[in-house]
């Protein structure tokens, strides 16, 4: 009896150890946002004052039009940001899956050799190969167009390599003989059978993918000069550009609006890292 | 298995073509001009003429630039600095990613709420660094800021104190805003690991009588070790190369206890001198350091899985080859 | 099924985008019929300008193309210098400077890219004298070749200083008079710190304040014939910043947080009685921080500005342009109105009474000594005082002689050394030396 007393106990311990620590750590994550929404209401000279103030004010209209009366736009940039994250996110991730695929599935003479080259890319320091890359993008005249933020993601090796990680845990290759003696083509097994399995790692990878693409600055200001190319990183940049007089309520509200749809596509993609399942092909 | 066999090695080559064109068309030339431009003397603004270095007498001296960037203090000191941020960060992220993915993927106790937790754990990830850094810059405010009066009011200091002038509480404060960033990033890519593994597995270690703890080290970490391979080896190319947060929450202060190698190729080429050659000198060493880690890492965590798909094959191929005998 | 008609939206969606992508750029090339002037800056300051003069020229017939670069996210000088370098349609006819990375563009790396005012055609001998333009803006501005860039805006430093403060320590709040107590020089300086500390202020809220009024005061910059040089009176400012902090002068702020601009509002506990600073200091950031917009609403009205006791000059915005523009004289047409125009219709005269986009904005202090002696700069903020009055001899006693392209990281490797000395965390002499180690192995330039 009484063991079976402390095993309850225990097992209540651990259900309180782990809703504290989890809820610590949520309101450790809501804490930056909460700051970032309210400042968003405070006035530039509230906010100099005192940087963190945990309740609303009263200048989200004036902030509203402050941002929408300089270079800010929120329709164009918001377009302008979908086009290049979800063109970056779809290419990764469906073409790093198919040369993962490739490095898993295939035995090929240079197989090998392609994952250690595929390794080291992903080594290089990016720091400063950017240099080469904007002088070679000027050279052959494609700035202010999307091609060269987009398309360069089809060679992601980091996202290869995690694929390739995963299918290595994930995938039995008796799957892919048994789809051959179906009948199955190759292209058609890597889009009908394998990329299904793979539902939570390409979820995971699209929402990386998606943020880090939404968020990124520096490439795109530099390549971005056309008003109309703006993403809506970039127009929160310039809202911070002004040196004498930057308006950081407006500044915060920019902020808030990038954010925004990034927490729209993490919980739409979400779903298929939370539930768990995925795995119906499996059952051999 | 009447059929003839069919070689599918072509198909590696096929499904490997978009990422070799792509990498050939956008990133072969930056990469191989910033690799060559370490042994050049290019430095300066807009210029274009360059050659590789000599020494006075006129002799090729290729690896002029790394010597001065070897003997560099400032470089050398972003060197440990990275290591130390690197460490003090990764040690808790893994840990804690770890412990989240054993919670939420017990399979006796299912955690309510998970989906919203797992949310919010992640959400420091998709807030930009820039914001983080003017965040944290505010709290640490000196002499007034949160910190300091929660510390004043709980009589634990009793006057502020400048956190921004102490070496140690800034590295802290940057490893931890590191941790914070990425612990979610991590724990997803585990959960991620853990839902592909197959649930049979799972199920005959309950029926085998396994407690959840037993479980998670016998079943799931093993299990786990590939994905712990990429986050060990893109965490740490992600750590050697840390950039935004150092920059922009302290711009490396204090003193440079918080200059990472990153910050130094920066500045080496973007800081007023444009010494593009010793960036990239500096880059190359980087790089050659990252390569060495990671097959450190790949030789610890040997690709067990990766010897036994190749036996596999192997097997197979030869059950073919009799079958055509045959 | 389903499966292939997934298959079938992915593949349709990636050649959408790819079409898209490809087409995008083409729409454009239709549209450059006529004339385009490319202006690039990193705040929308000029653009708006250049876009208020096509309202009041409407022959003025050029489309302005316009690009602007936050320098915050420092990416407005690697993209700017790749389209100087780039040349080609794209290229900036006009681009704009601020006082942090001007001297390159007019004396340094990239100094072969910009086109004299000369060259553009403009008189500008005769120009700058009518106008009365600041020494010190015309010497950041030219090289060899000559006068490359001017600005519009003056940001020559005045001592700008609370009334109450000053009539609770001296019984007079008179311009006049309090510039005879806290200058000329810094001894009389720092004996008006003593005078006031024994009421209890602070005579500024931290070093920073009294750094840039060092800085621009020494004789030589930081790099004199390619090496390090410690100019004696900015060495000098470890020792200030030190005595500052062991005696309590200030609130021990950095300038730009939270601490700082509270003492515009005086909200610390021990009040700071001035800033250093250029009229845009008043204008874009005290006024704000007062805690108020009439007088008698927090620290509103309750300030003047006197002569500084060291003169100086901080910030400021030069207007370039390209040597290679096809638009050489509307470029020239709009740099004119912008930098020299001194008449009641030149921007400048605009500028100086806030009323570019009509009556009743910010009034800020102009290049021109002409346009702003027959402008009126008085200011509810200052209680009523005209600006000018001290705004106009400031840009005198600033000099553009001591500034390189290597400022922004000097300046804050030497700023920090310093800190970390007033701190106590090391001597005076190992911060020196560590500050010249660190310039010589961030920027390759030799200490000796």
């Amino acid at each position: 009896m009484s063991t079976h007393g402390s095993i309850r106990s225990k097992r209540m311990l651990y259900k309180t150890i782990v809703y504290l620590v989890c809820t610590f750590l949520a309101i450790l994550s809501i804490f930056p946002f909460w700051i970032m929404f309210m400042n968003a209401t405070r006035s530039t000279y509230e906010i100099q004052q005192s940087s963190i103030g945990l309740v609303p004010s009263k200048y989200f209209m004036s902030n509203w039009k402050i941002l929408t009366g300089k270079a800010f736009s929120p329709m164009t940039g918001f377009i302008n940001s979908m086009t290049v994250s979800v063109g970056v996110t779809v290419l990764a991730v469906y073409f790093s899956s198919l040369t993962a695929y490739a490095l898993m599935a295939y035995s090929w003479k240079l197989r090998q050799a392609f994952f250690s080259f595929i390794m080291a890319i992903m080594m290089i320091p990016a720091q400063l190969s950017s240099i080469g890359f904007y002088q070679f993008i000027y050279r052959i005249g494609m700035t202010n167009k999307f091609t060269p933020l987009i398309v360069p993601a089809i060679a992601s090796p980091a996202m290869v390599f995690f694929m390739r990680q995963y299918l290595m845990a994930a995938l039995p290759l008796e799957i892919v003989d048994s789809a051959r003696i179906d009948g199955s083509r190759e292209f058609a097994t890597f889009n009908r059978i394998i990329l299904p399995i793979m539902k939570p790692a390409l979820a995971t990878q699209a929402i990386f993918s998606f943020v880090g693409s939404w968020n990124n600055l520096f490439i795109p200001l530099i390549l971005l000069t056309n008003k109309k190319k703006y993403t809506m990183p970039i127009m929160v940049s310039l809202l911070r550009g002004d040196i004498y007089k930057t308006e950081y309520g407006s500044v915060y509200l920019g902020l808030s609006l990038t954010v925004l749809p990034l927490f729209v596509i993490y919980f739409m993609l979400a779903k298929y890292i939370i539930a768990g399942v995925a795995l119906g092909a499996l059952k051999e | 298995m009447r059929k003839k066999s069919v070689s599918y090695a072509k198909y590696g080559y096929i499904f490997s073509i978009p990422f070799v064109v792509t990498f050939l068309v956008f990133s072969l030339y930056p990469i191989i001009y910033t690799l060559v431009i370490g042994f050049t003397n290019l430095r300066g603004l807009g210029v274009k003429e360059f050659h590789f270095l000599r020494t006075s007498e006129g002799n090729l001296d290729l690896f002029g630039n790394f010597r001065t960037v070897l003997n560099n203090k400032t470089f050398t000191t972003s060197l440990k600095n990275t290591i130390i941020l690197w460490t003090a960060n990764f040690i808790p992220q893994i840990s804690m990613a770890l412990l989240l993915t054993a919670w939420f993927t017990n399979r006796n106790f299912k955690v309510k709420g998970q989906g919203a937790y797992k949310i919010l754990i992640y959400m420091p990830n998709i807030i930009t660094a820039a914001t983080i850094a003017i965040l944290f810059n505010s709290l640490f405010g000196y002499p007034k800021g949160p910190v300091n009066d929660l510390l004043m009011k709980l009589h634990i200091i009793d006057g502020p104190r400048n956190f921004s002038l102490q070496r140690w509480t800034a590295r802290g404060i940057v490893s931890f805003i590191q941790f914070w960033m990425w612990y979610g990033n991590t724990m997803i890519v585990l959960i991620a690991g853990v839902l592909g593994i197959n649930p049979s597995l799972f199920e005959a270690a309950e029926i085998d009588g396994a407690t959840p703890t037993q479980i998670f080290f016998r079943v799931t970490l093993p299990l786990l070790r590939t994905i712990l391979l990429y986050v060990l080896v893109t965490s740490m190319i992600g750590g050697l190369q840390m950039f935004d947060i150092p920059k922009l929450f302290l711009n490396g202060g204090p003193d440079q206890a918080t200059v990472t190698s990153s910050m130094f190729i920066h500045d080496q080429a973007f800081s007023g001198s444009y010494l593009y050659n010793r960036a990239s000198a500096a880059s190359i060493i980087v790089f050659g350091i990252i390569i060495v880690l990671s097959i450190i890492l790949f030789q610890v965590l040997k690709d067990k899985d990766e010897v036994a798909r190749r036996k596999y094959r192997r097997a197979q191929n030869r059950a073919a080859r009799k079958g055509v005998n045959a | 099924m389903a499966k292939r008609v997934r298959t079938i939206t992915l593949v349709l969606l990636v050649a959408v985008l790819g079409v898209s992508l490809f087409a995008g750029g083409q729409t454009e090339a239709t549209t450059a019929k006529k004339k385009v002037i490319n202006v690039w800056s990193f705040t929308d300051e000029v653009p708006k300008m250049i876009d208020r003069y096509k309202e009041l020229h409407p022959e003025f017939d050029y489309e302005i193309k316009t690009t602007i670069i936050a320098t915050t996210d420092g990416a407005y000088q690697p993209a700017l210098d790749q389209a100087l370098i780039g040349g080609g349609a794209d290229a900036p006819d006009i681009y704009a400077a601020e006082a942090a990375f001007v001297l390159k563009y007019t004396q340094g790396d990239a100094k072969q890219y910009a086109a004299t005012y000369k060259e553009l055609g403009i008189d500008v001998d005769r120009l700058v004298k009518e106008a009365d333009i600041a020494q010190y803006t015309i010497d950041i501005g030219s090289n060899e070749r000559g006068l490359v860039a001017l600005g519009y805006q003056a940001t020559g430093g005045a001592f700008i200083y609370r009334r109450s403060i000053a009539k609770a320590v001296w019984g007079t709040d008179d311009p006049q008079v309090i510039k005879t107590k806290i200058g000329p020089g810094l001894d009389k300086f720092f004996q008006a710190a003593e005078a006031l500390k024994k009421k209890g202020y602070a005579i500024v809220s931290g070093d920073g304040d009294l750094w840039h009024a060092v800085e621009n005061s020494s004789d030589k910059g930081w790099v004199v014939d390619g090496k390090l040089y410690l100019d004696p009176k900015r060495e000098a400012f470890i020792d200030h910043s030190k005595r500052l902090m062991d005696n309590g002068y200030h609130n021990d702020t950095q300038d730009w947080t939270d601490a700082w601009f509270a003492d515009m509002k005086g909200a610390n506990p021990k009040q700071a009685f001035g800033f250093f600073g250029p009229a845009w200091l008043i204008n874009y950031v005290m006024a704000g921080n007062s805690g108020g917009s009439k007088i008698g609403e927090g620290t509103y009205g309750d300030w003047a500005v006197c002569e500084p006791p060291i003169g100086f000059f901080w910030g400021g915005t030069w207007v370039l342009a390209n040597r290679d523009s096809k638009v050489k004289d509307a470029v020239a047409e709009l740099i004119q109105w912008i930098t020299l125009d001194s008449s009641e219709t030149g921007l400048q005269y605009y500028w100086a009474n806030g009323t570019l986009f009509g009556a009743g904005g910010t009034k800020d202090s102009v290049a021109s000594g002409t346009v702003m002696g027959k402008s009126d700069g008085s200011l509810d903020f200052l209680g009523g005082q005209d600006m000018f009055e001290a705004f106009v001899p400031a840009g005198a006693f600033a000099t553009g002689k001591n500034l390189t392209q290597y400022d922004e990281t000097i300046n804050s490797t030497w700023r920090a050394q310093v800190r970390e000395y007033t701190a106590g965390n090391k001597t005076r002499a190992q911060a020196i030396a560590d500050f010249k180690r660190m310039v010589f192995e961030t920027l390759d330039i030799p200490s000796n």
